[in-house]
């Protein structure tokens, strides 16, 4: 018996030759095309989440469509998936690596917890998503395999909800207010920042206008984004984490929001008169 | 010349060093419940009762770095096997019988390795009520599967003693009368692996506080007794709708009331 891994899950992995911890060898030459559709590999992407804060934690919405290339590979995909009683992890990006990095960081946490008998703090956790994230480099040069996620969290000790994001390479941003990932995201990138200019910032909001506000901004991004599902189809999931952990928000709730939003503003169906 | 006899003498020197080391060890008490299983003792100085993994709580008497070491190798094995497969496919069958019991007999009869002090209790909730087990791990690698209940204490005698005191249990107690059982097993154990050990002290029976105390009330007296100096411990796995977080450790109220409870009853 050997414990000089102990309590570190990725030294374990490595150890073992796990192929989340070693750069694939498909390329051989260099990124022949963007889509590496030469390589006949289709991989699925997440499209857009959204994480705002609100009065008592942090609220996070995603869309449920994941696509490949311009086909819709599934419809009912979750990604805002909780990482442990306080933590969430909105991902965008390839399905595949940000699926087996939230299983990696699930059993990361509890491995540290159970081993060291205390919970791992906010940095060792966002610590722990930067490696992983650093860890894709090579893949997503590859042209595969790239995924970004936003962290949230509800920080016992501030009493806060907090939001982090990360570029691709790993580097961490904290947001004061709001962050967003994914195809949708960038369309949507300005509207945050005229809201919190012209209303008020997130974090001042009750739980049903932050929804509210998240709500509007994932249509937006569906109407300006090809690859974001909307609402359309299949109900938005929407999560909160607040002092006493991290809740589902339901349906009925996103239902009768949804309702709203779209019995005011402009009607969709006016035609541009000639 | 090395010879067969040299190979059992030595194995017995061994068992006779690591038997002598957990002699005075506070025993440890498996017991189902009505909604999972629970472990408990009494410690003196480190915890004793762990979680290794969703589904999975353990303790043990023996040398502490003994104890820390397979509880951390346990722990690993269990979060590798339940990354790269799932959390469904990590059992305490498996930890023990393949990762643990061999590391343990490979140990023990090595004559150039220090051997594993330790007899360690693993608890494990099932998908369904009736496959929640207990596997008791001796020093040697021997491993033997449990149902309603299981211990592990310094001696044979005190173990028999044990499960004497646990008696038939075709029904899941409450927790508070599991807790108590369990109490009164620790107790008879705890007392008989001390007498042990006095008797090989002393020959001074006048030194014994209890043998004016009718055995109903020395239960009580003892127990009160022990735990000025040690603390009652007891780690549950409770089933839930997630299975998760099914382990916790028992809070100082709820210890408090199952002492008073135990006291009371004697």
């Amino acid at each position: 018996m050997s414990n000089e891994l102990a309590g570190d899950f990725w030294n374990v992995l490595e150890k073992s030759g796990h192929p989340l911890t070693r750069v694939p060898q498909i390329a051989l030459s260099p990124r022949p095309t963007d889509s590496w559709a030469g390589s006949g590999i289709i991989e699925t992407h997440g499209t857009t989440v959204i994480a705002v804060k609100y009065d008592s934690g942090v609220i996070n919405v995603g869309d449920r469509r994941a696509t490949a290339n311009f086909a819709v590979m599934y419809d009912k995909a979750e990604k805002v998936l909780p990482i442990d009683e306080y933590t969430l992890l909105a991902i965008s990006g390839s399905f595949a690596r940000a699926m087996e990095v939230v299983r990696y960081l699930r059993t990361s946490f509890k491995l540290f917890e159970r081993t060291y008998l205390q919970t791992m703090s906010l940095e060792g956790k966002l610590a722990e998503l930067a490696k992983v994230v650093r860890a894709g480099i090579p893949e997503a040069l590859q042209g595969i395999g790239g995924f970004i996620p936003i962290l949230s969290t509800y920080d016992v000790e501030q009493k806060d909800g907090r939001i982090f994001f990360y570029d691709g390479m790993g580097a961490r941003f904290e947001s004061t207010e709001f962050g967003a990932a994914g195809s949708g995201s960038q369309q949507i990138r300005g509207v945050f920042d005229y809201i919190v200019k012209t209303k008020k910032p997130f974090h001042e909001m009750t739980r049903n206008e932050a929804l509210k506000e998240a709500l509007y901004l994932l249509d937006i991004a569906a109407d300006l984004d090809a690859a974001t599902g909307g609402w359309s189809k299949v109900m938005p999931l929407a999560k909160t984490i607040s002092s006493e952990g991290i809740a589902d928000i339901p349906n009925d709730e996103l239902k009768s929001i949804i309702t709203e939003i779209e019995s005011t503003g402009a009607d969709r169906f006016r035609r541009v008169e000639a | 010349m090395y010879t067969p006899f040299d190979f059992n003498e030595a194995l017995s020197h061994r068992k006779e060093y690591i038997d002598d080391r957990l002699r005075e060890g506070s025993p440890v008490v498996g017991l189902l419940w009505e909604n999972g299983l629970l472990l408990l003792t009494v410690r003196r100085t480190q915890r004793k009762v762990y979680e290794i993994y969703d589904r999975q709580m353990f303790s043990g008497i023996g040398n502490q770095s003994d104890i820390e070491n397979i509880r951390l190798s346990a722990i690993q094995m269990a979060h590798q096997e339940g990354f790269e497969r799932s959390p469904d496919d990590v059992s305490s069958q498996r930890l023990v019988g393949f990762a643990l019991s061999p590391a343990l007999k490979k140990a023990y009869g090595d004559q150039l390795t220090v051997p594993f002090v330790v007899r360690a209790l693993f608890a494990e909730l099932g998908r369904v009520p009736a496959s929640d087990t207990f596997i008791t791990l001796n020093y040697d690698g021997e491993y033997e599967q449990h149902f309603d209940k299981a211990v592990v204490a310094g001696t044979a005698a005190a173990e028999d003693k044990m499960l004497e005191r646990l008696g038939d249990l075709p029904n899941r107690l409450s927790l508070t009368d599991a807790l108590s059982s369990a109490l009164a097993a620790w107790c008879v154990g705890a007392r008989q692996v001390m007498k042990r050990a006095k008797d090989a002290h002393t020959e001074d029976d006048d030194y014994n506080p209890l043998r004016d105390i009718d055995e109903a009330d020395a239960d009580a007296v003892f127990l009160k007794d022990e735990l000025k100096t040690g603390q009652l411990e007891v780690g549950i796995l409770e089933r839930r709708p997630n299975l998760v977080n099914s382990f916790r450790l028992l809070s100082k109220e709820e210890l408090e009331r199952a002492v008073q409870i135990a006291i009371g009853n004697s």
